[in-house]
């Protein structure tokens, strides 16, 4: 219960920001931030406590933005309900390209390159299929209606993200204290073993890709409300594939708070990094790079693997 | 617990850098005299970063000089930029922009890539900033009834069209040499748009579209595409491409020896740029190119040249572009005498600006467009670039077909 404690205070907390500041700057880089913390939460189902590195989470937090933006367009759905379905079609990318890897018995290496591949086929796909608007991409209507998904402040956008961040955070908390969280870490750990002792090694690895893209997708969908433009490059490019598998690294793999912790800490890196050299193009990158580097070489485990051995 | 606390931490130093960014950002109303700033929007590293320094070297010519004497209805107020590096992804943009708001910018001029200015003008729609798009060419800029947002130069539509009239003139006159077309465009807005309009206006026209080859940016390696080109064997390449992937595809067609009756551009990264023509004469010769130019004629165009010249830069469409739709800020400033943004925007909306350096018709903006705009056809000839259509501004003849090597 005490751990379930903590994440409603540092939701609380977290909720408390856009009271504080009217800025809209650093209420959109919250945003982002959360956005990045909420995707990254996506790919620790899967890697972090599966064990099964992806390169190819753009391929979910992709679908889940065009199912959204396009069925908006194309077919005047309203806003919310799209993201329903946007998250269960990111879910069922996920449940097909599982099925598809995990059949083969792909492992390790193999899998992360098929997820790549996979990534890449979609974002050639939307790049030239006239649904996705090929090259051009897709536009959302800017109309400020709450129906529609879409405000004129910046507040509304972070709560309900913030609200993703939250729920992703108590699903994550649940699945590690349930049966089937024990049974994911165990296919980590060995999958031989895991097999040996009668797990369903195969239904427990696809379950949790589904989990994984569902949560990954419902980034996506926030992408497309908040920024409302989408081209291939934006939603399958590689950018979103290595945002999501950085944060939880960064911030602690494997951890409930490694992905927001990650986030935050990437995030405001990139933005401290960018204030400090001013009018210098690019130079922020350099050292936003190398500190990564340092940050890789010094705390494998992460943010939370650093306080954890001070602790 | 120390997770716990760090997330306490964390949460004050988020509220920190809010508070701090809200005491930073002054009032937006300001008396006479005083600066006006305007957000410098340009993507300045990643992909684009090229174009983007281009870009913001125009800006900079053009703020000196209205510097020089300020805008005269504030008071001789200066200009003060603020620049904005939007890192060549629309998210950047996004986040430029809204820091220049509330950094009480009073416009934002940029954008390069369509994307970009897509995103970006969007977000300066929330708070009615005026946006003014520097070269974005994509046709929804303009048809999302943004009132906010304004272009000075021309859109896809315009520029395809102007391509494919230019294309037929050319080809009649040589008795109706050519019959295919093979398109390479890059697969962001402004390549994948442009082969659509084509692939539905060169049938009409009578010409056969072979084939389309998309490729993204950046890609490294045109090897298969020039095999392609080669097997394919069409009489005219058309190529839409930014600028390093278009210099990569002339120099591989140039090392395999493909040679068409004509390469023949829209928007050619390259293919009207004096850098390109200095660093690869051989490659370049004889490209055509349908695109933005400035006007030959036009004395003050001929002196911005020079001065940018003797800065050791190339005089690109980037410069240009950016330089005029800055001079088209500072007179809507001026004749709105006001930092209002509402002021400018009805400024903006009823302009008839002429002091740019473009081969433009009279200035007048419907949704934003404006209806002047037109684009110019360039082919390399020797060691320079000459504008071949229209006939009004032309300073050689066309070379059409290409002489085989």
């Amino acid at each position: 219960m005490k751990s379930y404690a903590s994440i409603a205070a540092v939701v609380a907390l977290l909720a408390c920001v856009p009271l504080l500041t009217a800025s809209n700057v650093a209420l959109n880089f919250m945003v982002v931030a959360l956005l990045i913390a909420l995707v990254g939460q996506g790919w620790n189902v899967l890697g972090g406590y599966g064990g099964q590195y992806s390169f190819g989470h753009a391929a979910f937090f992709g679908t889940g933005a065009y199912v959204t933006a396009i069925l908006q367009v194309h077919y005047g759905l309203n806003a919310w309900l799209g993201l329903v379905i946007g998250i269960a079609a990111g879910a069922l990318i996920g449940a097909i390209t599982g099925a598809l890897s995990f059949r083969s018995g792909l492992r390790g290496s193999y899998f992360a390159l098929v997820t790549l591949a996979f990534a890449e086929v979609l974002r050639i796909v939307a790049s030239v299929a006239p649904i996705t608007g090929a090259g051009v991409g897709t536009l959302i209507k800017l109309d400020l209606r709450w129906e529609t998904f879409q405000f004129q402040s910046r507040a509304p956008f972070y709560w309900i993200i913030l609200a993703f961040v939250a729920a992703s955070l108590v699903l994550v908390k649940l699945m590690e204290g349930s049966r089937f969280g024990a049974y994911l870490v165990a296919v980590r750990e060995n999958e031989d073993a895991a097999k040996a002792v009668g797990i369903d090694v195969l239904r427990v690895k696809l379950a949790a890709m589904t989990l994984s893209a569902a949560i990954t997708a419902a980034g996506g969908c926030f992408y497309a409300q908040y920024f409302l433009f989408l081209d291939a490059g934006i939603a399958y490019g590689p950018w979103i594939s290595v945002e999501a598998l950085l944060a939880p690294i960064i911030g602690g793999i494997g951890t409930v708070y490694g992905p927001l912790l990650g986030a935050l800490v990437v995030k405001t890196l990139g933005e401290v990094t960018k204030l400090a050299t001013g009018d210098a193009p690019g130079l922020d990158l350099v050292i936003y790079g190398c500190v990564l580097i340092l940050v890789v070489a010094f705390a494998p485990q992460g943010i939370a693997g650093l306080l954890r051995r001070r602790a | 617990m120390s997770l716990q606390s760090l997330n306490r931490r964390r949460f004050l130093q988020s509220t920190a850098l809010g508070a701090a960014a809200t005491f930073a950002a002054p009032a937006v109303l300001r008396a006479q005299g005083q600066p006006v700033k305007v957000g410098i929007l340009q993507p300045v590293s990643g992909a684009m970063s090229y174009s983007g320094q281009q870009g913001r070297i125009g800006a900079t010519l053009a703020l000196e000089e209205i510097n020089a004497s300020g805008i005269k209805s504030l008071g001789g107020a200066k200009i003060e930029p603020v620049f904005g590096d939007a890192q060549s992804t629309p998210e950047g943009g996004n986040a430029e922009v809204e820091k220049m708001n509330s950094a009480g910018c009073a416009a934002v001029v940029g954008g390069y890539v369509s994307s970009i200015c897509l995103a970006a003008s969007q977000t300066a729609a929330r708070y009615d900033l005026p946006y003014i798009v520097d070269v974005g060419v994509a046709d929804s800029i303009v048809t999302r009834g943004l009132k906010n947002t304004f272009r000075l130069g021309p859109g896809f539509g315009v520029l395809a069209k102007t391509a494919i009239d230019n294309l037929i003139t050319l080809n009649d006159a040589a008795g109706k040499i050519a019959k295919t077309v093979m398109i390479i465009h890059e697969d962001s807005a402004f390549g994948s748009g442009l082969a659509k309009l084509l692939n539905t206006q060169l049938p009409e026209k009578g010409f056969q579209v072979i084939e389309t080859i998309p490729h993204p940016t950046p890609t490294r390696d045109f090897n298969n595409v020039v095999t392609k080109i080669r097997a394919s064997n069409p009489d005219i390449v058309i190529p839409a491409d930014y600028y390093n992937e278009y210099v990569l595809l002339a120099r591989t067609m140039q090392q395999q020896k493909v040679r068409p009756k004509a390469i023949y551009s829209v928007l050619g990264g390259a293919a009207s740029s004096y850098k390109f023509v200095k660093e690869f004469p051989e490659a370049a010769q004889y490209i055509m190119d349908c695109n933005h130019w400035f006007d030959p004629k036009n004395p003050k165009a001929l002196e911005l040249k020079k001065k940018v010249e003797a800065k050791g830069e190339f005089f690109t469409y980037e410069v240009y572009m950016n330089y005029s739709a800055v001079l088209l800020l500072a007179d809507a400033l001026e004749r709105a005498a006001s930092a209002d943004r509402a002021k400018i925007i009805a400024a903006l909306e009823s302009s008839t600006f002429s002091g740019h350096v473009m081969p433009y018709g009279p200035t007048k903006f419907v949704n934003g467009q404006n209806q002047g705009a037109a684009p110019v056809n360039t082919q390399v000839l020797g060691n320079d670039i000459q504008v071949i259509f229209p006939a009004q501004f032309a300073s050689a003849k066309p070379v059409y077909p290409m002489p085989k090597a």
